[in-house]
């Protein structure tokens, strides 16, 4: 009896739940595949985005890939054959052309348009599908800009951040990904960047904090770019390099603000960066999220690059909005945006923030 | 007591002895394998052994103990938790929502006054609980195996924390600005060591610690979960309320979880849905190092914590000695299977 009663339940709360969807968001036309929810800027992309389309008036419906390449490929067949009419995807595996290529493929076979976006696919995919584009920052921009504010910021402060006075800024540096093209160039050229204004200006490359580690970086094992791992790396690296060692890191460098903002609990634990007379270790991030501006405010964090999570949203609503109308080409009125020759690729510029 | 093993030593045969001792090689294994490593590391980077990286080991030990302790009554049973890291997640980010500093920019409720610290932790433990519970319910109730369960209720905490994310003015950004009083309360330092200072919350997780191995060792419930771990039938015949015990072990888990994840939220300062993202599988890990064995019936705090304490040992060793981290990976592999190896070889001569 019991059991019987279980089952109908269970049965009635299944069709109730279909029913919901039917009603719900089951027909959109605009299917938007994120590689992961767990990020925050691209949740804070998804936000913006999610207002701007409901704004614009277009049904649309959120897919979260979870970091699985798979996932998502089979989330994009399932939304064509529920009749999606725009893709927008923030593809998971920036590796290899393999999926993006596959997904252009069922695209085509849809005869639907296809915005990639954030992370990036390489030219020949985007070329390969007339109905195609992307909508991205440039990878290595994001650490130039950071190389040009640890340099700068270095040459105007010398002799205050080297500690120990030796002529050399000992860095340490967190990478949030092994095998992420963001993360490559972020750790590649912001030191390069700020080797080459030292170097300009006389002055010593940066050294590594630890000569023994031949790569120049910790990098998060779990490749989550998180401020648990900057912390632990910190907390581990301030047992051992330190003020009263003299051999104290004198300049932080991450590649996201999560990894800042670890590295900046560790440092306050250890007695620095807290404001007024403590001694401060300038950290710098990538991201611009609203608590790295809250700790620059503060003085407890240097400066940050600003990703543009608005401009790509309106960016993105403008292609599929374009993308619905068959009046209109996909690229049309992006006249005024940064797009790369020879191939639809918009570029949402960053931005220095010192706050 | 020692004498007399001394006796038994000597009136035994050349090969015997050989036998014994090799014997108590293997069972001390990881102890040896432990010191070792601290000698070896020593003698490449003579910091090691310094007062702020002992305590560093020491306090990231501590933050990592809680769950460790949790996982090791599921495992215990002969069971597992899957859901232990995404329950870290759900409870550090719900602690450090309801105890952002007011003046906050970023808040995520920002007509809510900060919370008593003493609150804000009954509801962590609370929703560590709830969870806890439910995993055991469904456990001893549904007759499934805590693997499927957990796999289960991991996905559905992982989901709440995203929603929750998503409320108010968050959009999913990470959750910072956490008070003053609860940051000193959990990072701050009542006592330095060696002019080193020692976070609080390892004093705080020493009581646990120790409340923990009273109830392990020193009550009926601890003794009927070794014996539900061992044999639920036998314990069922003897009197044993099995599914009582089951729903309490695993909330027990569930509490302790939420321990961590509160202490986690201040400890790191930065939440998102990333936090505690394969937590349980260090401690796992950290539980079958220390000889909580999956037969189950068998486990000793004091494992638990050399588990914890060698893991961690591993990833300031390694940082130390500036190893690329690719072997970190392949080096903690390998120990856990060793040490396994061991601990069921143990357990095959005792039967």
């Amino acid at each position: 009896m019991k059991r019987r009663l279980f089952a109908i339940l269970l049965a009635l709360l299944l069709v109730s739940g279909s029913l919901t969807a039917c009603g719900g968001r089951g027909n959109a036309d605009v299917h938007v595949f994120y590689y992961t929810f767990s990020d925050t800027y691209v949740s804070s992309v998804r936000s913006t985005l999610d207002s701007q389309l409901t704004a614009a008036g277009l049904s649309y419906q959120d897919y979260d890939g979870n970091g699985n390449q798979t996932t998502q490929t089979e989330q994009i067949r399932t939304a064509i054959t529920k009749g999606a009419r725009a893709l927008l995807v923030n593809i998971v595996n920036t590796g290899s052309d393999d999926a993006a290529n596959e997904i252009v493929g069922l695209a085509r076979d849809a005869g639907i348009s296809l915005i990639f976006f954030n992370r990036e696919v390489s030219d020949s995919v985007i070329s390969s599908y007339d109905n195609c584009a992307f909508v991205g920052t440039r990878a290595e921009e994001a650490g130039l800009l950071q190389g040009e504010m640890v340099g700068e910021y270095l040459l105007e402060h010398y002799s205050d951040i080297d500690l120990n006075n030796d002529g050399v800024i000992s860095y340490i540096l967190f990478k949030g990904e092994e095998g992420n093209n963001e993360a490559i160039y972020r750790t590649k050229y912001s030191v390069e960047k700020a080797n080459e204004l030292l170097m300009a200006a006389g002055k010593k490359p940066l050294r590594f904090y630890d000569t023994s580690n031949s790569n120049g970086y910790l990098v998060d094992q779990n490749g989550q770019w998180s401020s648990a791992a900057a912390n632990d790396y910190m907390n581990t690296v301030l047992a051992s390099h330190n003020t009263t060692n003299g051999n104290m890191v004198e300049l932080v460098i991450c590649n996201n603000d999560s990894m800042a903002e670890g590295a900046v609990s560790a440092l306050n634990a250890a007695g620095y960066n807290k404001g007024g007379t403590s001694t401060t270790i300038p950290v710098f991030g990538v991201d611009a999220t609203e608590a790295a501006k809250t700790l620059i405010k503060d003085g407890k964090m240097v400066g940050t690059v600003q990703q543009d999570a608005t401009g790509m949203a309106q960016a993105l609503s403008l292609l599929t909005a374009n993308a619905l109308d068959d009046t209109k080409t996909l690229m049309d009125g992006t006249g005024d945006m940064a797009v790369d020759e020879n191939v639809r690729k918009i570029r949402i510029p960053y931005a220095k923030y010192f706050g | 007591m020692k004498i007399k093993v001394i006796e038994k030593f000597k009136a035994m045969e050349g090969r015997e002895r050989k036998a014994y001792l090799s014997e108590l090689l293997i069972n001390n294994s990881l102890y040896i394998f432990l010191i070792a490593t601290i000698i070896l590391i020593q003698c490449l980077n003579p910091r090691f052994l310094s007062w702020p990286s002992i305590i560093n080991i020491i306090s990231l030990s501590a933050a990592n103990l809680p769950i460790a302790l949790g996982i090791a009554g599921a495992i215990i049973l002969t069971g597992t938790d899957l859901s232990a890291g995404r329950i870290v997640g759900l409870v550090a980010c719900v602690s450090a929502a309801l105890l952002q500093s007011s003046n906050y920019a970023g808040k995520m409720f920002p007509n809510l006054d900060t919370l008593p610290i003493f609150v804000v932790f009954l509801i962590a433990i609370a929703i560590g609980a709830l969870v806890g519970a439910i995993n055991g319910f469904c456990t001893a109730t549904f007759h499934l195996h805590p693997f499927i369960v957990t796999l289960s209720t991991q996905l559905i905490a992982y989901g709440a924390l995203l929603l929750f994310l998503m409320i108010g003015n968050n959009n999913g950004q990470s959750l910072s600005g956490l008070d003053p009083t609860y940051t000193n309360f959990i990072k701050g330092s009542a006592i330095s060591l060696g002019g080193t200072p020692i976070p609080n919350y390892v004093w705080y997780v020493l009581v646990i610690t120790a409340i923990m191995w009273v109830v392990w060792n020193k009550t009926t419930f601890g003794k009927n979960m070794f014996a539900v771990g061992s044999n639920p039938d036998a314990a069922n015949v003897s009197g044993v309320n099995v599914k009582r015990v089951i729903i309490l072990v695993f909330m027990l888990a569930g509490l302790l979880y939420g321990v961590t994840g509160f202490i986690e939220a201040a400890r790191i300062g930065s939440n998102s849905a990333a936090t505690g993202l394969n937590y349980e599988l260090d401690a796992i890990a950290a539980c079958v190092i220390g000889g909580v064995s999956f037969v189950g019936g068998t486990g000793k705090i004091g494992g638990v914590i050399l588990g914890v304490v060698l893991l961690r040992l591993i990833f300031v060793g390694l940082t130390f000695l500036g190893i690329d981290a690719n072997m970190q990976y392949i080096i903690k592999g390998l120990i856990i299977l060793i040490a396994c190896a061991i601990d069921m070889r143990k357990y095959l001569v005792r039967r």
